[in-house]
Order: structure tokens, then sequence, then C-alpha cells
């Protein structure tokens, strides 16, 4: 037993100074498969992270939204709809909503500008944009329920922040930060919080207000309001409402939470497809590479296996440095790209397929995921690259068996 | 004591290119004997000695090795009589380039999972035998030829052979170096070592540490 642990040391030890004796060639190796692995984990992590933090948010997503739909575009909607609305059977409760986004010019980005609602609790509010209403943007449905604020009152004349508008501006308790309103005007709010959130995609962006600066803000007339949330007594009957209030107010445009989830659904599969094609082609690569691997063995590698096989070494101890070469390459590769991966999806927000993948990026350009690491991912991905790139270089030196220890006798100069 | 029984080793058998490399050769080898093997190039010293050293298998025919009959023996059992027996010593010096001259000496005994330590110390000691101590950490495309050569003869001895089995191996030598090499096979020999060495370099088959000279011709052992 012993002396079968230092022979495997002793064949590990001879495969490194293998390895490190075609430096360059195994290097070139070596960061192509981190490259495919980085990327394939990347993906793994950023679409996994995305799932979880997307059905953080729709769990406590309103289950009816409605808004006023003028010409195809979104409205501002009479408080008198909120009569209408409750009056309809089945209907339990509806609040009024106010939010909008505010494009802060100076950094670049819009935040989500919510008054949070006076009279019920913190956790049944959410903002929804409607994909139709902005062609130009690839704005998903978002809808942000879950900010906790830590007790702090907001008075008129203050706000509360998001991370990832703090982190964005420089700005903290305290601060004062400057607003454009409707007319021109500059507004001066004090920031009396930050809000914490479970998911930094809930509360990043988000900027809490009183309805009174709101409405000073954006020049909203006290009897608008931006749209309805409404809970059905019965879930089961949330389509035959939604098809009440379309009918008693033609201009309403009911949205089911459902529905949401499906219009997010679809584009984040579509964005999933995008992946799909990029995880497609990162695992055609390693095929390739793979296969070349295993299609053959160099002229120097038959040499060298002749000459181990005449001073004593067995087919199988060869497949066995064989199996170490593999395994060394394939697992540092695995483990490398793996911790880029989370690196660069975690802490430096997937700069890589940012452009690609996240189409409200403008939303969040301090965006970091929380880290969701799923295991049965890792494990596929072990399985996609580590196992087939062993049994790849593996593989060719069953034909090694075939060198017969006396070509080493044969070898004629160099 | 080495017993070959009606050895024919045939290649490509079947083909157009088949080829009797040796056919029918009948040969006692002594222990604790310096043999040479003389003859025209292609006259199968090559083909007979891989089969002596159990490298490759007679096509038909026995070799006895101590009165064991080995043909028949699957190949783990011939690659570990192969490693424990014999010490090759190729025409070149094949050793594995890009690693140090200690690694290549050292070698033939990994597969045996020797104790790192004892391993070194021996590797080094004959290293030191032969002159290269100074060059154990040296990559192996720095040696010059005897050098090279020298370094085999180390990896040869490694894991301490009682047959030594060497082919043309002063084919790449000076007589300086040939004369050397010479002196390292007495040694063998004075340690109860069997060596057989194929030559047609009248500097070692004249020698007169040799025991036997054994001509072959077309494959055949003459008499
Ligand atoms: N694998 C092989 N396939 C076909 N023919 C072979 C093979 N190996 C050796 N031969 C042939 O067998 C014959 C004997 O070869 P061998 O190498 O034993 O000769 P040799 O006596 O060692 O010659 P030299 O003195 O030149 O080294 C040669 O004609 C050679 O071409
Ligand atoms: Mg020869």
């Amino acid at each position: 037993m012993n002396s079968w642990i230092e022979k495997q040391r002793y064949i590990i030890d001879f495969t490194l100074s293998s390895l490190l004796r075609r430096k360059v060639k195994n290097i070139g190796l070596l960061v192509l498969y981190t490259l495919i692995v980085f990327i394939l984990a990347s993906m793994m992590f950023f679409t996994h992270s995305i799932k979880r933090e997307a059905a953080l948010i729709l769990k406590g997503a309103p289950e009816v939204v409605v808004q006023k739909i003028v010409a195809g575009r979104h409205d501002l909607m009479p408080i008198e709809y909120l009569d209408t609305i409750k009056k309809i059977r089945g209907v339990a409760t509806a609040a009024p909503r106010l939010w909008g986004y505010y494009y802060d010019n100076l950094v670049k980005a819009n935040y989500t500008l919510l008054v949070p609602p006076t009279q019920t609790t913190t956790t049944n509010i959410s903002r929804t944009t409607v994909v139709e209403n902005e062609p130009n943007s690839q704005s998903v449905d978002l809808t942000k329920p879950l900010y906790e604020v830590n007790g702090t009152k907001l008075e008129s004349g203050t706000i509360i922040i998001g991370n990832g508008v703090a982190r964005l501006r420089q700005i903290a308790k305290g601060d004062y930060m400057p607003f454009l309103s409707f007319d021109g005007n500059v507004m001066n709010l004090k920031v009396v919080d930050t809000l914490s959130a479970q998911s930094e995609l809930v509360s990043s962006d988000l900027l809490l207000i009183t309805e009174e600066d709101f409405r000073k803000l954006f020049g909203i007339d006290k009897q608008f309001v931006t749209d309805m949330t409404v809970v059905v007594n019965n879930p089961s009957e949330m389509p035959t409402v939604a098809a009440k209030i379309k009918k008693r107010l033609p201009q309403a445009r009911p949205i089911i939470r459902d529905e949401i989830l499906r219009t997010y659904e679809s584009i984040f599969n579509w964005r999933g497809g995008m992946m799909i094609v990029i995880f497609s082609a990162a695992v055609l690569a390693f095929v390739i590479f793979a296969w070349d691997k295993a299609s053959g063995l160099s002229a120097g590698e038959r040499r060298e296996i002749g000459i181990l096989k005449a001073v004593g070494w067995e087919t199988s101890d060869v497949i066995q440095m064989k199996f170490w070469e593999g395994a060394i390459i394939s697992l540092t590769a695995f483990f490398s790209g793996v911790i880029l991966a989370y690196i660069h999806v975690f802490f430096m927000g997937s700069p890589v397929f940012e452009p690609a993948l996240k189409g409200w990026s403008a939303l969040y350009p301090n965006f970091s995921l929380t880290p969701f690491v799923n295991i049965e991912q890792l494990t596929t991905l072990f399985f996609l690259t580590v196992l087939p790139y062993t049994v790849a270089t593996i593989v060719p030196i069953w034909r090694a068996a075939t060198i017969d220890p006396d070509s080493a006798m044969r070898f004629t100069g160099d | 004591m080495i017993e070959l029984h009606g050895i024919r080793k045939v290649f490509n058998a079947g083909n157009p290119s088949e080829f009797t490399a040796i056919n029918g050769a009948n040969l006692q080898i002594a222990e604790n004997q310096i043999t040479v093997l003389k003859g025209p190039s292609g006259s199968g010293k090559t083909t007979l000695l891989s089969i002596v050293g159990c490298m490759s298998r007679p096509t038909a025919g026995r070799v006895h090795l101590n009165g064991r009959e080995i043909t028949s023996l699957p190949e783990r059992f011939l690659t570990d009589i192969r490693r424990k027996t014999f010490g090759f010593i190729f025409q070149q010096p094949n050793l594995i380039k890009g690693i140090s001259v200690l690694e290549n000496v050292m070698l033939p005994a990994y597969p045996l999972g020797e104790k790192r330590s004892q391993l070194r110390i021996k590797a080094l000691a004959g290293l030191d035998e032969l002159n290269i101590g100074n060059k154990s950490h040296s990559n192996v495309e720095w040696l010059s030829g005897g050098e090279a050569q020298r370094a085999s003869i180390v990896r040869a001895l490694i894991n301490n052979p009682s047959i030594i089995i060497a082919d043309e191996p002063t084919a790449h030598l000076d007589s300086k170096l040939s004369y050397r090499f010479m002196e390292i096979i007495e040694k063998f020999k004075a340690e109860g070592k069997t060596v057989i060495i194929t030559s047609h370099d009248p500097l070692v088959y004249d020698a007169a540490i040799v025991d036997r000279v054994i001509t072959m011709r077309d494959g055949q052992i003459e008499v």
C-alpha cells in the first residue's frame, strides 16, 4: 500500500515535470481550458442567481396591478378609478401607488422613485414597468416588494435610498441629494437612511420618497396616481376580475402577476436562449479540443512511452501517468475557471456578459448579484469538463499499449 | 543462465514485407560472463537482444531464464522480470528530454514505489561513480554524448539488475570513452553481473575481458 502511494507520487511528479517541459503548449492548453470553464461557470452562476433573485422578487409582488393606458402608452391614473375597482365583486382590497423613474444625468442612471404606502404593511408594494411602453429599452417587468426600512420615518424633504444609489452617488445618511423637478427647480432632499434588502436587485436603484415630494418633483396632481394594486379574494378568479376591470374601465390595463412572471420568463428565456448558444459554443470548443487531444500521440510522446516501457514501466503505469496528466490539467482549469467565474459574477458584476445578458444594466450600474451557488450545477459542469478531458487524455494511450518496448532499441538520432 | 531454443522472429508475418530476422537460434549464455554478439548489419543482433531482454516475444521457440520458461508469460510478468533482472543500455542514450539527469536515472524505479530518499541516494551515488554527479540537476539536452551515455548506464543500473544488456554501446563514443566503457563493463563482471553486448567494434569484441564472442549471420548463429 505504502509503495503504491509512493509510486503514485513518483508518477505525479514525473507528470508535473513532463507538463512543465512543454510549458508553452500546456499553459496555452490550460488557459484555453480555464477560459471555457470560466465562461460556462459564469453563465451558470449568473443564470442561477438571476433566477433566484427573480423568484424572490415575484414572491411578494401584488396579484394584480392596474394601469391606465392611453393610445397604448402608460398614463397617470385618476384616483376615482380606485372606487370603481373596489366595488367590483371579488376584489378584496385595492390601493393606489405612486412611483416613477428618475434619470440622473450626473451618473447617467435611472432610479426608481417610490412612495411607500402609508396605510398598510410595507410588504405588498411593487412597481411595474410594461415592456411595450418602452420599445427601445430592454427593461424588464420587475417588481420590487422586498425592501426593508429599519424603522426610519420618512418625512417631507427626506428620502431613503437603495445601496446602488448610495454607491453610485457616493452619498450616505445625512447627505443631501439634489433633484431637478418638472418645472426646472432644484429640490434638495436629505438622505435619512439606506435600504437593506434580501436581494440587491430589489433595492439597488430604489429611492423612497414622500407623496408630497413625489408630486412636487414630477408635477403630478393630487387626483392622479401611477397605478393601482388589487388583491382578489380568490386567486382563481383573477382572470374574471381582470376582465371585469377592463369592462368597467376601458382604459385600464390589468396586469396579473402570472403575466408578469411570463413576460419576465420569456425575456429571461430569450436571454437563456442566448446563453444556450454561448454554452453550446463553449462545449463545442471543448469537444474539438478534447478530440484533438484524443486523436493522437505525437512522435515525441510515442518515443517517450517507448523509452518508459523499455526501462520497465508497464502499460498501466503509462496510463496512470496520462491519467494524472489529464486530471492535473483539468482540475486546475476547473477550479481556476470556477473561482474566476465566481469573482467575475459576484464581485465584478459580470462585465463580460453585461451587455449581452443584462438589458437592464443601465439601471444597475453597480449591479452585484447575491451569490447563490448550486452544487448540482457545479457537479454537472465538473462532469462536462473534467471527465471528458481526462478520458480524452487516456484514450490514445490504449494505442500506446501497441508501442513495443523494443522500439526504444530502434530509435535513431533525434 | 539464459537458454534460447529454436528462436524464430518473423516481422510483418503474412505481408509482402514479411521478413525473418532470426531463423532458428539456439544459444546458452552463462552467468557472470561477458558475451559479445557480433555480425554484419541486419544479421539480427538487436532483435535477438530484445528477445533475451524480454522486450519482445519470439515468433517461435522458447527462452529460459534461470530455468524458468518466460516466453509464455503475460506482459505484466515480463515487465516485472525486465525491470528487476535486466538493465538496458541502448545504442542511443534514449534519455527523456526536459527533465533532469537525476530524474531520468530514477525513472525505472518509479513503478516499484521505492522510498524517495533512498532512491535519490542510490541515483546520486551511481552518477558520482561515473563522474557525472555534478550534472545531476542539468537538463539532459546539455549533456555531451559521453555524459549522456554514462547517464543511461546509471539508469540501467538503478534497479540493481543481474543482467546487463548493451546494444552497440560504443557506436557513438570515441576510443577513449569506449575504453572507459569497457572498464565499467569489467567492474560489472567483478560485481558478479552477466553482460551481453552487441557490437561490431573490435575494441569491444577483441577486449581481453570478453569471455565469449558469438557471430551472427542472416538471422542465425554461426558455429
Ligand atoms: N519491426 C520490424 N519490422 C520489420 N523488419 C524489422 C523490424 N525490426 C527489425 N527488422 C529487420 O530485421 C533485421 C534485423 O534487424 P536488427 O536490428 O536485429 O539487426 P542488427 O543485427 O542489430 O543490425 P545493426 O548491426 O545494423 O544494428 C533487419 O533487416 C531489420 O530491417
Ligand atoms: Mg542493431
